[in-house]
């Protein structure tokens, strides 16, 4: 049992940390949020880093790194806001590699590691909510048709990846967005990133694999923990800004930092992060684990991330007073996407639900 | 960055897993299972088998006769006693005073002293808190006067646990009175069978007296019972503080308690109301992510390589947890929790032919210390450092 990250994990961090600090500035994302949510200069900086093939095997032109690399990257990703869905891209990635065609993944892994082309995760359906086993949209002769809800990078995508129930199960596809068949309504949400409702109508499509409920859940779960690690860089970030604050705004005569009701608050907050954290790396470890205990192990940790993301945003808003309610100040910023970030994947009274159903005897990090 | 416990670390746990089977008495399993009264010899008793073992003073390394584990092993250790349903060890002894005599004792001090700790031959008793001094421990006023070889002490300490069965207590004394509290407190130890100490059992609001009043009057101290320098106490109790800081979340009590608290949930046909059931997953989840929290902190301390500001949340998560479970035990017996009969709490009560009860009125006697476990529990998040003096202290980390 080791938490330690090795020298060139610190090194990953730190490059990627210069570059969201020096690059992705308050102001620079501030103006992709007013040009649609999405940068695909941003984006493409983020290939240069060789982010964009993190996952992707060295076969396919990767880096062939692991979840505790991802980990790392996204805690700093998180911290400036970054509003371009790099963690799709490694969702994409993984459930190609693992679940399709040789001629797919050929035709498409090189293109997402090297950042040429984006892949949208097409699999949430407004009826469905956070279920997996629901799902409307249908599959025939290698066509689809239905509707995808909320689907991040959309309009920016290549292709989507979309679930359909083809004969009585669901399987996973690849769907041109240029093909005929697809409508793309696109709109910023709530964090100012770029997201669509896609509508599909007999569109083309290439089966990615017919196990797609396996392949759903392992982009569920994966995508946990990504959101996780996410989570915490924002949540760090917004602690600190916090912090900050409170120690120079001055009310009464004195940094408003002296007051033992605010600073039992920031206390909190701390333990809310800390928590959060450590189930992060949880989360992480937990993606080598068997399907059955690895979903489980994520419905725990989205528990605990939905219960702190929530916690973190509100008081530190609330800590902050009235400018922490306004657009000019990054800390509703913060806020607002650790908000979105709570029903990404499965909010927390779904995963709660997850856990309470699959209960046994004893529990524990090991059990 | 890796999960998994090393083989020999898997190969320790088994080790401890079949040692414990052998040697923990089934009926004081039992008793602890079932959160019954422990008797002085209950616990005791285990503290010598322990002893014999040479594991009592667990943390110990090996120049003072410990096993000299890591803290990955101690945890592992802990672990193992705690789901098997071990009494905890009386920590005041070897996880408290031991090891403020092996870093400031002296050489006589320590063989005088350390066997009887380690064999679980003498019981040690804490003299912290006074009336006047709880959160605020540096105003202690208890004093202590040098006479000759001797120091003459004079006060009252209270909240003792346990002390109506302690053979010797460490204790905070005022040694001087001229500069700030924290510079003139003295670290003392004191034989409690000595003319002039009293002990006075308190009752708490779950009918029992876990803790006690210590009166000294007069009490003659041979001056090379005094631990250090004078006047350097308040430093050794910061020591002591600091010292074992993972062991007070308890996360290994807790896991096993939860699983209790499924069983009395299904007993009482809770289990399937998702009401309840929902809370009882949530504390599974916190209970994790505590398990998770204590796992950083020892993987720090073993790697010596970074260190961790978080070891203060420890104790507030650590507590309330431990009071949520006790919550949820008694509500999910509801009323069942109410019947009020202290001796139903013993091991193998029969009912109580003056009352002409022929069975315990809550139904089975496992639901007789549900209320008062809870009761019990609420001192968790006001002992060893109110939670909100650990607020304070993280906050001082939050906020540099």
């Amino acid at each position: 049992m080791d938490f330690n990250f090795s020298d060139e994990q610190v090194q990953l961090g730190d490059a990627i940390g210069r570059w969201a600090d020096k690059a992705y500035t308050f102001e620079r994302r501030t103006g992709i949020v007013q040009s649609g949510g999405f940068s695909k200069e941003a984006y493409q900086e983020m290939a240069e880093l060789g982010l964009t093939g993190l996952v992707t095997s060295a076969d396919f032109d990767g880096m062939d790194m692991g979840a505790t690399e991802c980990m790392i990257a996204l805690e700093k990703i998180g911290s400036a806001l970054v509003l371009e869905p790099i963690a799709h891209t490694w969702v994409a990635s993984l459930v190609l590699q693992n679940m399709a065609s040789d001629a797919l993944q050929t035709a498409w892994l090189p293109k997402l590691a090297s950042g040429e082309a984006f892949v949208a995760l097409a699999t949430t359906e407004k009826r469905a909510r956070y279920r997996l086993d629901a799902c409307a949209a249908t599959a025939s002769n290698n066509t689809i048709t239905g509707v995808k809800h909320v689907v991040v990078g959309a309009a920016q995508a290549d292709a989507l990846l979309v679930n359909a129930m083809q004969g009585g199960s669901q399987a996973l596809y690849l769907v041109d967005a240029k093909a005929t068949g697809v409508r793309i309504e696109s709109y910023t949400t709530q964090d100012g990133a770029s997201a669509a409702d896609v509508y599909f109508d007999n569109a083309s499509a290439t089966l990615v694999t017919a196990n797609g409920l396996e392949a759903v859940q392992l982009m569920r779960d994966v995508g946990i923990a990504y959101l996780c690690a996410e989570g915490v860089g924002i949540m760090e970030k917004t602690l600190a800004m916090t912090v900050d604050y409170m120690n120079t705004r001055k009310q009464f005569g004195i940094e408003i930092a002296k007051f033992q009701a605010l600073r039992h608050r920031a206390a909190d907050v701390k333990m809310a992060l800390e928590l959060a954290r450590s189930m992060s790396y949880y989360a992480t470890l937990k993606l080598e684990a068997p399907a059955p205990e690895r979903t489980v192990a994520m419905a725990r940790a989205k528990v605990q991330l939905g219960n702190s993301m929530r916690f973190v945003g509100q008081q530190c808003v609330q800590l902050h007073g009235g400018i922490g309610v306004t657009d000019e100040y990054a800390v509703s910023h913060y806020f607002k996407r650790l908000t979105q970030m709570e029903m990404s994947c499965g909010d927390t009274m779904h995963h709660l639900g997850e856990v309470s159903k699959h209960m046994q005897d004893s529990a524990g990090v090991f059990a | 960055m890796d999960l998994a416990f090393t083989p020999e670390e898997q190969a320790f746990r088994q080790e401890v897993r079949t040692w414990v089977e052998a040697n923990l008495p089934k009926d004081l399993a039992a008793k602890v299972h079932g959160a019954q009264r422990l008797s002085r010899d209950d616990m005791q008793g285990w503290a010598k088998i322990l002893g014999k073992k040479g594991w009592l003073g667990y943390g110990w390394p090996t120049q003072f006769g410990g096993p000299g584990w890591s803290a990955i092993q101690k945890h592992l250790f802990e672990e193992e006693c705690a789901m098997a349903g071990a009494p905890r060890i009386i920590p005041f002894g070897p996880v408290m005073v031991a090891p403020v005599i092996m870093a400031f004792g002296n050489d006589e001090q320590q063989k005088r002293f350390l066997p009887g700790i380690a064999s679980g031959d003498v019981w040690w008793s804490q003299g912290y808190s006074e009336p006047g001094a709880g959160s605020d421990l540096a105003s202690v006023k208890t004093t202590a006067v040098r006479e000759g070889d001797h120091y003459i002490v004079n006060g009252q300490k209270t909240w003792t646990t346990l002390g109506q069965f302690g053979d010797w207590i460490f204790c905070l004394v005022r040694t001087d009175n001229s500069g700030k509290p924290q510079t003139g407190v003295s670290f003392l130890l004191i034989d409690m069978k000595s003319p002039g100490v009293s002990v006075r059992p308190i009752k708490l609001l779950d009918g029992e007296c876990e803790v006690n009043e210590v009166w000294f009057d007069n009490v003659k101290v041979p001056a090379n019972n005094l631990v250090g320098e004078e006047n350097k106490g308040w430093n050794y109790a910061k020591y002591l503080l600091a010292h074992e800081r993972t062991n007070i979340a308890d996360v290994n009590r807790a896991k096993r308690e939860l699983e209790r608290l499924k069983r009395i949930a299904k007993a009482e046909g809770v289990y399937d109301d998702h009401r309840f059931r929902d809370q009882i997953a949530l504390l599974e989840v916190d209970i994790v992510a505590l398990e998770m929290m204590v796992l950083r902190v020892l993987s720090a301390e073993t790697s010596g390589k970074s260190s961790l500001d978080i070891a203060g949340l420890l104790k507030i998560r650590g507590s309330e947890i431990q009071q949520r479970y006790a919550e949820l035990m008694m509500l999910a017996a509801g009323p069942s929790s109410l019947p009020f009969i202290a001796e139903a709490m013993e091991a193998g009560w029969q009912g109580d032919a003056a009352l002409g009860l022929t069975q315990f009125p809550g139904g089975d006697t496992s639901n007789a210390p549900l209320a008062s476990t809870y009761f019990n529990m609420r001192k968790t998040t006001i002992y060893g450092g109110s939670n909100e003096v650990q607020r304070n202290i993280v906050a001082q980390t939050v906020f540099g």
